[in-house]
């Protein structure tokens, strides 16, 4: 894979990715976590692993369920059941993390 | 873009600002232009299209990836 570069603290003309998420604090995010979860929150604190605290977040999770029912015949049916928690603060374990996003602005 | 002997270090430096696939490990696509990654493979995109079979979501301006999310990433162009 690529080399292990130790560049983490030397940055050259290119900003890190992680410098862009520095400047998303104090802001609301959206992040993508495994097991199709979603968050909304303003993030408070994060770090190299992208572990993350987050205030006023929105757990959302949104998962498909296909379940067989006969009835007479043979039919699937697909369940999304989306779960909508409110956590005053919460503290995001990094290793989960896919994707970190500004908040999507339904339009 | 010449292929003489270059490191995967290099090819990344090289694709930076041009727009790239990202496939992730759960199948989903990210489309976008590549504003810059790390050692750890990851990636911040701009102008991202997420895609699972079919188009889902658009987010527009920067898109953070973690690096151990990413399996692939290409660079093509656009054929608009």
């Amino acid at each position: 894979m690529a080399d292990n570069m130790d560049q983490q603290q030397t940055t050259n003309t290119v900003e890190e990715p992680l410098d862009l998420i520095r400047l998303s604090l104090d802001e609301r995010i959206y992040v993508k976590l495994r097991n199709d979860r979603e968050l909304r929150g303003r993030l408070h604190a994060y770090d190299q692993h992208l572990n993350m605290i987050l205030g006023d977040p929105w757990v959302a999770q949104r998962f498909e369920t296909v379940t067989t029912i006969e009835i007479d015949e043979e039919t699937y049916e697909e369940i999304y059941k989306s779960t909508k928690r409110n956590i005053p603060m919460l503290f995001v374990w990094g290793d989960c993390v896919v994707l970190v996003a500004p908040p999507l602005r339904v339009g | 873009m010449s292929l003489r002997k270059q490191t995967p270090s290099d090819f990344l430096k090289q694709i930076i600002g041009r727009p790239v696939v990202v496939k992730l490990n759960s199948g989903v696509d990210y489309r976008g232009v590549l504003a810059c990654l790390d050692g750890y493979m990851n990636i911040a995109l701009e102008q991202t299209e997420e895609y699972v079979n079919g188009q889902l979501k658009n987010k527009y301006g920067d898109a953070f990836i973690r690096g151990n999310n990413a399996y692939l990433f290409f660079s093509f162009q656009y054929c608009i």
